[in-house]
């Protein structure tokens, strides 16, 4: 088997007395869609903000591409072709949809030229189906416009493993299988894909295997097959949800 | 109130509002983008009179020389300033903040007070110093008019920097979003480095401007600090437009009441803040 693209190795994130990530590990191979996920608190985001780096964890590893990247700031990790997408948007909120990509072209790796930095941004627009819109402050776009500059930006800064947190929360069902589309469409142009999502459907079309979190920890592992027939993940997970 | 001086104190003051402007635009890169209320930005203009005033003394160095020396000098200065404190109180809180920069304002004009001594200094024997116009009754000094020019340059640079280049671009995303802009790739210290050393340069070419338009002593930044502030907080912050209006309007208010109203001249700093004042009353009783 080939050296996993991104190897998470037994991370942990203590705050204070909390233990919000315990001791989770998973690999995930060039190519793959990989989903995390479980209900509401299970540490899903604070894993994904120890990988890209927001966050420094209390114990364990995070390798990319056999790198040991656990220790490195947000924008090195960028450089080594790690993208984020953020539930919450995070753009650059007085600047144009153009521009926002272009600020992820151009520096998301080192030592773009500045016409292959427009070059980065259009193809980053065209494909997340933001082109018409590029002239537009980011104050006028709605959600869904939002989740797409959002992918769009991180597209352009040219990741080979990109963290998707949560993009399809608040779309409606149509949008949401466009936004299905797009990200398969990104991972078949060889870009590995790890995203963190409640709409169960998604995950079962887009995840080639599934973690299941639950109180910090790893609770199941394995295909959406797997997973969804195991009893603990029925009753942590699935169960809690029916409740509410 | 004599009005026949009236166009005399528009042209005056409007040729002191560049000056104004281009300290302003530096202050406010620094509280825009790094978040830090530097308090010791007039200094940095200090800074840039003295070395202007000792290049000239000891060398014999035009002043628009000079400010091809003062400018790489100050950005090294700034980044040297910023990287052995700045740095280090990013996250702290506010009022720390500026009792630091407030510190090192005074340190850096207690070393020129140490250097230079407390006299006035000035460049004076400059040829065109003596240079003049007149126009219709109005006179125009070349060195109003040719700091007018330089700091309108300078501002209109910094402007297009911002607007169109990756370095502009950096600056803008970082000021937005900082956690954005590190996970597209940026490097947000290195951004905060280049942006405070700019925001240094800037004074400092301001300041080789006042060694030749008046007399200053080492205590002559806080007042330049001061009144930028001022502007800033009357523009709003990421502006450049919005501080060459308010250098503008503060300029020439301040100018008509020194030229036109008698011992006008001694209530200048008066009717600058008054200005400030009034219009930060009215600004939040709109919101209000």
């Amino acid at each position: 088997m080939t050296t996993p693209i991104l190897r998470v190795s037994g991370l942990t994130k203590r705050f204070g007395g909390l233990t919000a990530v315990s001791d989770v590990s998973f690999d995930v191979h060039e190519g793959e869609i990989f989903a995390i996920i479980g209900p509401n608190g299970a540490g899903k985001t604070t894993t994904l903000n120890l990988v890209s780096g927001l966050l420094t964890p209390t114990g364990g590893s995070v390798t990319l591409d056999g790198a040991d990247v656990t220790r490195l700031p947000t924008y090195e990790r960028c450089h080594r072709g790690l993208g984020r997408a953020f539930q919450v948007v995070q753009p650059f909120p007085e600047m144009t949809v153009a521009e926002n990509v272009l600020v992820g072209a151009q520096f998301g790796s080192r030592g773009v030229s500045g016409a292959e930095a427009r070059r980065r941004a259009e193809a980053a627009l065209e494909r997340s189906g933001l082109a018409p819109l590029a002239d537009a402050p980011v104050e006028d776009l709605n959600l869904l416009q939002e989740k797409r500059l959002e992918i769009a930006r991180a597209l352009a800064t040219r990741p080979r493993v990109l963290l998707l947190d949560e993009v399809m929360a608040g779309l409606r069902p149509a949008e949401a299988r466009a936004a299905v589309e797009l990200v398969r469409s990104v991972r078949d142009e060889g870009v590995t894909i790890v995203f963190i999502e409640h709409v169960m459907p998604v995950v079962r079309d887009l995840a080639d295997r599934v973690l299941v979190m639950d109180h910090g920890a790893e609770l199941a592992h394995g295909s959406y097959a797997e997973v969804t027939a195991d009893p603990r993940v029925v009753e942590a997970y699935l169960g809690a949800e029916e409740e509410a | 109130m004599d009005l026949s001086l009236l166009p005399q104190a528009l042209v005056s003051g409007v040729l002191a509002s560049g000056l104004y402007a281009l300290v302003s635009v530096g202050l406010a890169l620094a509280i825009g983008v790094i978040g830090i209320v530097n308090f010791a930005h007039g200094e940095f203009f200090m800074v840039g009179a003295f070395l202007a005033y000792q290049l000239f003394v000891s060398f014999g160095f035009d002043p628009l020389l000079s400010l091809l020396i003062v400018a790489p000098a100050l950005a090294v200065i700034g980044g040297v300033i910023y990287l052995s404190t700045i740095r280090f109180v990013l996250k702290a809180p506010e009022l720390n903040q500026m009792l630091l920069t407030f510190g090192v304002g005074i340190i850096l004009q207690n070393l020129a007070l140490v250097i230079w001594g407390g006299d006035p200094r000035s460049i004076a024997n400059v040829p065109y110093r003596s240079i003049g116009y007149q126009l219709g009754g109005v006179s125009v000094g070349m060195v109003p008019l040719g700091s007018f020019v330089i700091s309108v340059a300078l501002v209109a640079a910094l402007y297009w920097t911002l607007a169109r280049t990756p370095l502009g671009r950096a600056m803008r995303a970082v000021a937005q979003n900082r956690v954005g802009a590190g996970l597209v790739g940026l490097e947000v210290n290195r951004v905060y480095l280049v942006a405070f050393a700019l925001s240094a340069l800037l004074a400092g070419m301001g300041g080789v401007m006042i060694a030749v338009i008046q007399s200053p002593t080492p205590t002559v930044g806080l007042a330049f600090t001061l009144k930028a502030f001022a502007i800033v907080v009357l523009a709003g912050l990421g502006n450049v437009r919005g501080i060459v209006g308010a250098s503008l309007l503060v300029a020439v208010a301040e100018s008509i009441v020194a030229t036109m109203v008698p011992g006008g001249d001694a209530l200048r700093n008066a009717v600058f803040f008054a200005i400030i004042f009034l219009v930060l009353i009215w600004r939040s009783r709109k919101v209000a």
